[in-house]
């Protein structure tokens, strides 16, 4: 297994080139190939730049950073490395190839090369479409007929989805703005009260 | 030569060790698996951003390496836990899955365990001979009683005392209280259903270190819930960090790990166990050690096949199997049965902090205050109530600064509740030796033959049924549920192949856990359960491995064996 070099530098050294190419919503597609030199991604520049595009759509920069400030394009592709069987990766390339396909359809250009709000009025509507329930095909028992969701009519767009929004959401950035996390609470308090400041709390666990 | 060798260093032969190795013997663990080394080995103090793979296993990994495994709770903080199926291979009949879920390394099982720490009743004890199913447990609760104690203090439990005879009140550390979700859920319960209770889950958590565990470096729980990765403030108990400490400050303890028993030797003419064939699991070499005792605590399946793989021709069906009920027996507790709702009228101000390691437990009730809806024995729950995760909303449409206000928002109150079933003791439920197929040890593959029987099938709808009647009476509404229980095994409570009993031509061994037929060979691990009550049962191999290593001293220093 190899392991796509992601040390926490290089992490910061990417966000700041970020940071500093443009400081409003919605990044330049400039920013997300310059994104994609360091380090290099397993994915060819055109598709990096495609994924840093639709993660940014999904989680974009608000008052709080996105994921492309929390590297999430690059942790993706490294996922598609160290975790991704051959299948997953062709079903995960293969949903943000249909994204570009109807960016293209849609507007005679690719979805990166959209502008952020066509990006977003793009994405909304596939979000929607790909996510529709539709009648299980397997057969799952047990804990999995549980703990599985509902099929959905585009299987790749809702993995795709799912894995940009768990590696934002486990990011630093992400865990010390949009949600809390103490690695070490150090004690249990079974009841606290709610303030407007409350948000939900992170981590790897379920609950 | 040694006094005691001890083989298995998980929950039980943890225990034996400790107390054998406290009354003065030499004593000889020998582990399988790998070394681990408390703190060292462990993973949790990676933050969520530095577990590698967003806390997966590889798939390809997953698909090569851990075909059974992957069916538990089996992550990537974890994955140096689980064995490799395909290095360790068993065989089971194509219609008759069993999910054989194991950990190979120094500590075993109980770096792994969900600490789930409850007493057998008096019922428990008394189920077989009442309704003629398993061997007649040759000990009751009040034997038990005060070895339950004696592992409680020693091992450290949260829990409440409750006062329910089917569900025995232990010496307890302070509870981790419900949250006020749950207190609301168990108003609700025990309005609707008189005789069912609510209570906090019994964790081997050290809600409040006491001295004696602070002597072995243990320190109180800190909330993070991060157990399954290993503690480095050994808060909850395991062999790692603290039966094994203990074991070994008293000078008295060797340990041998990566190797694999092969079989125990018998000496036809004293009737006893001399030694303990083992094989280097690296180099494949061979060695015998020698000792005037041995415990078996290789896990109820392990154990089976080492007592079935130490024919010789005095003992042609295997050691101690002159009753031929070694390797039957084999139950599971019914897992998987679990049943989620959302509770919109959950306390809106309220929430809690911290991560507590356990959640709430409803005692069993079935065939106790309310009669078994046609079948025998009964279940308890797991679970919990809390506010939902923000994991929830990932499969629903929604995306942009949307998403994120929506993710931010604290979850509506929401629960889960599991069953436990008690499996009956079933002779047909087997393990056997396969007569063509070897390990790369050369020992031969276990086969597994084991089922759920008509009972189990009842049970498991009941418990369906009752965990949705619950969370209706509770102001919820059910949006998920299990159809049918997991498959054997996948409880990770195996146990009763090797049975306690009071007939030696019906059982393998005596009320003080002594082979019948071997008097220095005694078995304290799950193998020993006549029957599996629905309580998680590692206390009680604990509680039977302390009080087997107490009487095995006394019948040392007397001469006996």
């Amino acid at each position: 297994m190899t392991t796509t070099s992601m040390d926490r530098r290089s992490l910061l050294e990417g966000a700041l080139l970020l940071l500093g190419v443009t400081a409003t919503a919605g990044f330049s597609p400039d920013a997300f190939a310059k994104a994609a030199a360091s380090p290099k991604p397993s994915l060819p520049a055109g598709d990096f730049a495609l994924l840093s595009a639709v993660a940014d759509t999904i989680i974009p920069r608000t008052d709080t950073p996105g994921a492309v400030d929390a590297r999430v394009p690059a942790k993706f592709d490294a996922l598609l490395v160290n975790w991704a069987a051959p299948k997953r990766r062709t079903e995960l390339t293969g949903a943000l190839a249909t994204i570009d396909r109807l960016a293209r359809e849609k507007t005679g250009q690719g979805f990166v090369a959209l502008t952020p709000e066509q990006r977003k009025e793009l994405l909304v509507a596939h979000d929607v479409a790909a996510l529709k329930p539709v009648p299980r095909t397997d057969k799952l028992t047990g804990m999995q007929a549980m703990m599985a969701g509902p099929a959905v009519a585009d299987p790749g767009y809702a993995k795709l989805k799912e894995l940009i929004v768990v590696l934002y959401y486990y990011s630093e950035e992400a865990l010390t703005t949009e949600l809390t996390y103490e690695h070490s609470p150090g004690d249990w308090t079974p009841s606290i009260k709610v303030t407007p400041e409350t948000r939900a709390t992170g981590g790897l666990g379920m609950f | 030569m040694f006094d005691a060798i001890v083989v298995g260093s998980g929950m039980s032969g943890g225990m034996s060790a400790k107390e054998l190795c406290e009354r003065g013997l030499k004593v000889l663990v020998i582990e399988r698996g790998r070394k681990l080394v408390h703190g060292e080995s462990y993973t949790d103090n990676l933050q969520p951003w530095e577990v590698p793979n967003a806390g997966m296993v590889p798939e390809e990994d997953l698909a090569r390496h851990y075909k059974i495994q992957g069916h538990s709770f089996i992550q990537g903080a974890t994955q140096q836990y689980w064995v490799k199926d395909d290095e360790h291979p068993y065989v089971t009949p194509e219609d008759k899955p069993f999910d054989w879920i194991r950990g190979y390394h120094l500590g075993g099982r109980s770096i792994m365990w969900g600490r789930q720490s409850y007493r057998l009743s008096a019922q428990d004890f008394e189920a077989n001979a009442k309704d003629g199913h398993g061997s007649d447990w040759p000990i009751r609760y009040d034997d038990l009683a005060p070895w339950y104690s004696h592992v409680e203090k020693f091992i450290g439990v949260a829990g409440s005392k409750e006062g329910l005879p089917q569900l025995p009140d232990g010496d307890f550390l302070p509870a981790f209280a419900l949250n006020d979700g749950e207190l609301q859920f168990k108003a609700a319960i025990e309005k609707a259903f008189p005789g069912r209770k609510v209570i906090p889950g019994r964790t081997a958590n050290l809600s409040q270190a006491q001295p004696h565990h602070e002597e072995l470096g243990r320190m109180t729980c800190q909330a993070r819930s991060l157990c399954d990765r290993g503690c480095t403030y050994g808060a909850y108990h395991s062999s790692l960090s603290s039966s094994l400490p203990a074991a070994d400050r008293t000078g008295n303890l060797t340990i041998v790990t990566d190797a694999i028993v092969h079989s125990l030797v018998h000496d036809p003419k004293t009737g006893k166990v001399s030694g303990v064939r083992v094989i280097d699991s690296n180099t494949k070499a061979g060695k015998t050690y020698e000792a005037k005792v041995v415990f078996l605590n290789a896990s109820t399946i392990g154990t089976a096949q080492i007592l079935l793989n130490s024919k010789s021709a005095a003992m042609p069906r295997g050691l101690a199997n002159g009753s031929d009920m070694v390797g039957r027996n084999l139950m599971d507790h019914l897992f998987a049965l679990s049943v989620a709702g959302l509770l919109p009228n959950g306390p809106k101000d309220s929430f809690y902090h911290g991560r507590r390691p356990t959640g709430l437990y409803i005692p069993r009730f079935r065939n106790v205050t309310e009669p078994g809806e046609g079948f025998l024995r009964g279940y308890g729950y797991q679970g919990g109530v809390s506010r939902m995760s923000w994991r929830a909303g990932i499969g629903q449409p929604g995306i942009g600064a949307e998403l994120k206000a929506r993710t931010r928002k604290l979850g509506p109150w929401f629960t889960y509740i599991s069953g436990f079933g008690e499996m009956l003791p079933n002779p047909e439920n087997r393990v056997t030796l396969s007569t063509s197929k070897v390990d790369q040890w050369g020992i031969p593959l276990v086969e597994v033959n084991c089922a759920h029987g008509p009972n189990e099938q009842k049970m498991a709808k009941q418990i369906l049924d009752d965990g949705k009647a619950m969370i209706q009476a509770a102001g919820g509404f059910v949006v998920s549920t299990a159809t049918e229980p997991g498959t054997p095994g996948l409880g990770i409570h195996e146990m009763g192949t090797a049975c306690m009993g009071k007939d030696p031509k019906t059982s393998v061994l005596n009320k003080f856990n002594q082979a019948h037929e071997v008097p220095n060979l005694f078995i304290t691990d799950g193998a020993a359960m006549a029957s599996s009550g629905c309580q998680n049962p590692s206390l009680t191999y604990m509680a039977l491995s302390a009080r087997a290593a107490h009487h095995a001293v006394e019948f040392l220093r007397e001469g006996k064996i």
